[in-house]
């Protein structure tokens, strides 16, 4: 018995022999996702890389070769997550990973990167990671992120706060409740400062932790503590909808808004019931699903609608048609250049590093790089637009530039 | 004061599913001396059939939590006939259960994602009690149904002649068969109606709070603590427990944050089974 | 033992012949399943040789894993402290088998079904550790060590250690389990009230079985944590206790060699071979959950010793007739 284990293991492990490493001629181009399959921001990026690579297909490929998609699911757990990206970095041979979605998990990924050095093209939002790029550029520099960063939802938080006072809701009081993670962290300690110099008080921040759903006794403290509006910041809890319908029960004098990414989502309104009506967000990542503001935002939306029935179920789609798209951009840019090996990741870093604040690609939204790798933010590249919930749809109520409709208050509080 | 009241209202609502849940995982033991780790199946399986059946086939919602509670049943009586072939087998039955509730946590995250579901209440909105007071009307209604259903089933253990049965059995299996009882039927019934508390369990709480697929197991810990300290075995000493642990829950979850009420929860387990396992075990070995 | 120290010598030296012809990738993956294997082997110590169903095993497999993590990482907890690799894995191995002896005391002491009860809850216990205490711990997404810090960094290096650490590992559990502290432990699996009666300390040596299981298991748990480079909570976890035991089980108890094999072919299978099959509600893991209940419930003694029973009873007709 035991002999035949040993005689099984030996055939099975001979398969492995047969995979030959070589070096050989380039057939084709592999692209992999890495991300959460089981939540709706992962799966949302398989099916938007599904559209690039069939779109980039139809039109030849990259560079002639035909594009081919390989799938991870990180599982939210960082050691899969490794796992996943370095079976795909390897034995799937992929030139361009793209995805993420969770600071931890992109953390240990990054590592892998680092070893495998591949190009990843990320979501994911916490500032640690271009951190990395800034402290060790040779070991990170293959990592850029199309997505923005936490700091940034700060920004559009503390601007949320001006409009609201500009619209005569004067905002003293906020409580905050956030998700007991990384990327809230990072986002709370960017917004501490920004409110108190709008001399705003956070009179509490809750953390909590993933699929938390007691709100009611949360809403009803903030009541209790006079705040004028609530803060979330919720993404990974998963259960904004829950909040929201608890505070459209309640019904207290409190406005909800922050960055709930729950809402982002373009059947949110029906999920609760038209609780949602009224919510204040931020578009991360710099676009409305239902309402994409460049031209291949609003082709690409029809045409995850065609092929799905719906429009993405998040943001996250538009990061890796994004990604995808760039990555053709820049092979062809560098073939164009004379480049030897175009799609040589060193030589593709220094391509992607030449969008910058001044000179930005429009892609489904405008990509501009730091320093850093980090997305760039401002008013003519990316924000997270501050927008609202009215009557089912959803509608941009800041910057002034982008926005598609009025702040509404709900009935209750003006 | 309004604080107080709310607490000791939330507290009653949860302290009431606990209740429903811990019955059944305790009458199972008591019956049967299985430790069904797979309890909390039924207490996930109920509420995700509900949702699915609301959500596809646009079912009402009382008809829904029926079936979902069936659905409970079932997979009570598929435990049932899982660990039948090695019941003698204590560690193994462990094992199987374990195994089970993974199985399904698998299947419930491929089928239905990792995020939280919510099912459509029995009742919608909100009670104002008083200004400052205001709490979801499924809140309220929680209590009434959990405490009429707690109170059915202890008429049925103490006055019906089944209820007797299972008592006679919990208390001396061999003595019971010597006497004609049917065991292999009372083992059936315990566990389809421990099932069928855990699946209404299930209903009740994804509409108050929500459902996930890691809930499988971490019902079970809590359902678990509930059982020791109230006394395997002992039908009114685990809803007694049951309110206990659902206050501590309540105000550690308040104070200190989810893990550390498991933590406490999990203690509490460890120590009271290190310390004095023959006076809380049943007594047969 | 000399049948299964030739056993290991082969499967030893095949193992260090694969990286001339195998890629990387895939090293990498059977190293890891080689300290899987260790773990699993670990496991078959005390339950397979001195009876007792230690349902907590991870538990020491994540107390190593942290503790190395941490000694590597000691800016964590605020010190800077320079620890070698070596040193934390060995150190690693010293704490879980130090908690083990503590458990031990007070669990051992107890009939075997309360014990399995109790170290099924333990995992659950020593996880939360790692959520309460988010900031040294890293909460549920764990924490890395830089690649400086680790003990190797290329993967035929780490898959090299990986063998080594296999081999002495079990040469030194093998060795254990022939010697008349092996004898004391099958003694008293198959017969506590015996072993009392032939005068064992029964619960001294249940003890030291379960320190040196821990022992293993802890080094395993550090060693891990070098290979990847991550330390999470999903050492911890049922799912990986579970894998254990259905490695085992089909291995066969009690025979060290068994549990091995199997447990690097379980691993390949899970992380490898049968990822290929997930399509709809089918994941590898549900199948292998499947495999776990069916095993228990049809053949409750092991595939191995089931075969084997049968083929001594097939000898022993041929010999009659």
């Amino acid at each position: 018995m035991r002999a035949l284990a040993i005689i099984a293991l030996a055939l099975l492990l001979a398969f492995c022999i047969s995979q030959p490493e070589g070096v050989g001629k380039r057939e084709k181009v592999v692209i992999g996702i890495l991300a959460p399959l089981s939540l709706p921001e992962g799966s949302a990026q398989e099916k938007a890389a599904r559209i690039a690579v069939e779109e980039i297909n139809a039109r030849g490929g990259i560079l002639g070769y035909r594009v081919e998609l390989v799938v991870g699911d990180d599982k939210l757990d960082p050691t899969i997550g490794s796992a996943e990206f370095r079976r795909l970095a390897t034995i799937e041979k992929a030139d361009l990973i793209v995805g993420g979605f969770s600071s931890g998990v992109m953390l240990a990924t990054m590592e892998v990167m680092a070893e495998t050095k591949t190009l990843f093209l990320a979501d994911a939002s916490s500032p640690s990671h271009s951190a990395k790029v800034a402290e060790n550029y040779e070991k990170y520099k293959y990592w850029f992120r199309l997505q923005n960063n936490a700091t940034t939802f700060a920004y559009d938080i503390a601007d949320m706060v001006k409009m609201l006072r500009e619209h005569g809701y004067d905002v003293k009081r906020v409580y905050i409740i956030r998700d007991e993670h990384i990327w809230a962290e990072d986002v709370v300690k960017a917004l501490k400062p920004l409110l108190e110099s709008l001399q705003v008080e956070i009179v509490r921040d809750v953390k909590i932790p993933r699929n938390y759903a007691e709100y009611e006794p949360l809403i009803l403290e903030a009541e209790r503590l006079n705040a004028n509006l609530i803060i979330p910041i919720i993404a990974l809890a998963g259960t904004g909808d829950i909040l929201v319908k608890q505070w459209a029960n309640l019904k207290p004098k409190i406005l909800i808004g922050g960055d709930l990414l729950a809402a982002n989502d373009y059947g949110f309104f029906e999920k609760t019931g038209g609780a949602a009506n009224y919510v204040i967000f931020t578009a991360d990542g710099g676009t409305l699903i239902t309402d994409p503001i460049t031209e291949m935002g609003k082709k690409f939306v029809e045409k995850y609608k065609a092929k799905y029935g719906h429009y993405p179920e998040a943001h996250q789609a538009f990061v890796a048609y994004d990604a995808i798209h760039l990555y053709k951009i820049v092979v062809e840019e560098a073939h164009r250049n004379g480049e030897k090996d175009p799609f040589n990741p060193d030589v593709l870093v220094k391509y992607l590093e030449r969008f910058n604040e001044t000179n930005p690609i429009i892609l489904t939204r405008p990509i501009a790089f730091t320093k850093n790798h980090d997305l760039a933010w401002g008013d003519n590249l990316t924000r997270n637009l501050i927008s609202q919930w009215q009557d089912g749809k959803q509608v941009v109520v800041y910057p002034k530039n982008v926005a598609t409709g009025e702040l509404k208050f709900p009935p209750w509080i003006k | 004061m309004i604080e107080f009241i709310e607490f000791i209202l939330f507290g009653a609502a949860i302290g009431g599913i606990f209740a429903l849940i811990a019955s059944g995982f305790s009458l199972i033991f008591g019956v049967s001396r299985i430790l069904n780790f797979a309890h909390g199946v039924c207490f996930a399986v109920s509420a995700y059939s509900a949702i699915f059946l609301i959500k596809e086939l646009s079912l009402d919602v009382y008809s829904a939590s029926l079936i979902g509670v069936a659905m409970a049943v079932l997979f009570g009586l598929l435990v049932y006939a899982m660990t039948k072939p090695i019941r003698n087998n204590a560690v193994m039955v462990i094992i199987v259960t374990l195994a089970f509730a993974l199985l399904l946590e698998q299947i419930l995250l491929l089928v239905f994602g990792n995020r939280g579901l919510t099912l459509t209440p029995f009742v919608e909105g909100v009670q104002v009690i008083h200004e400052n007071l205001r709490i979801a009307k499924i809140r309220l209604i929680a209590i009434p149904m959990a405490i009429a259903i707690l109170l059915a089933l202890d008429l049925f253990i103490n006055r019906s002649m089944l209820g007797k049965r299972i008592q006679a059995v919990s208390q001396d299996l061999e003595a019971s068969m010597l006497i004609g009882i049917n065991v292999e039927k009372v083992f059936i019934v315990t566990i389809a109606i421990s099932s069928a508390l855990a699946g209404f369990a299930g209903i009740l709480y994804s509409q108050i709070f929500n459902v996930y697929p890691a809930m499988i197991l971490r019902v079970l810990i809590y359902a678990f603590a509930i059982v020791i300290l109230g006394g395997l075995g002992s039908f009114r000493g685990s809803i007694l427990a049951s309110f206990m642990i659902g206050y501590v829950y309540l105000a550690t979850m308040k104070t200190l944050g989810a893990h550390w009420s498991e933590f406490v929860m999990l203690i509490t387990i460890v120590g009271i089974l290190a310390i004095r396992p023959t006076g809380l075990f049943g007594v047969r070995e | 033992m000399k049948v299964e120290l030739a056993q290991l010598i082969i499967l030893s030296a095949i193992l260090s012949l694969l990286p001339f012809f195998v890629p990387s990738a895939y090293l990498y993956l059977i190293g890891l399943a080689l300290v899987f294997a260790v773990i699993v082997v670990s496991w078959d110590l005390i339950v397979g040789y001195a009876g007792q169903v230690n349902l907590g095993h991870t538990t020491f497999v994540g107390l190593g894993a942290y503790t190395a993590a941490i000694l590597q990482v000691p800016s964590r907890i605020g010190i800077s402290l320079e620890v070698h690799p070596f040193v934390a894995i060995i150190l690693a191995g010293i704490v879980s088998a130090t908690i083990a002896l503590g458990i031990g005391l007070v669990t051992l002491r107890l009939k075997g079904y309360y014990f399995s009860l109790v170290t099924a809850i333990l995992p659950l216990v020593f996880m939360q550790k790692v959520f309460i205490w988010k900031d040294v711990f890293g909460g549920e997404e764990g924490f890395s060590i830089p690649l400086e810090k680790a003990v190797f960094s290329t993967t035929i290096e780490k898959y090299y250690f990986a063998l080594l650490f296999m081999l002495l590992s079990v040469l030194f559990m093998l060795y254990i389990s022939n010697s008349r502290l092996g004898l004391r432990f099958k003694a008293i699996r198959d017969s506590e009230e015996l072993s009392e009666a032939l005068g064992i300390n029964v619960t001294y040596y249940k003890i030291l079985a379960l320190v040196i299981s821990s022992f293993f298991a802890g080094i395993a748990g550090a060693t891990f944590v070098n290979y990847r480079l991550t330390v999470s909570p999903d050492l911890y976890d049922v799912s990986l206790m579970l894998l254990i035991i259905l490695s085992a089980v089909i291995g066969g108890l009690g025979s060290l060699i068994g549990p091995l094999l199997m447990g690097l072919i379980i691993y390949l299978a899970k992380n490898w071979w049968l990822t290929a099959f997930r399509f709809g509600i089918i994941n590898e893991e549900v199948i292998l959950y499947i495999t776990l209940i069916l095993v228990a419930i049809l053949m409750p003694r092991g595939v191995y010793n089931e075969i084997r029973q049968r083929l001594r009873l097939i000898s022993l007709f041929y010999r009659r007739t």
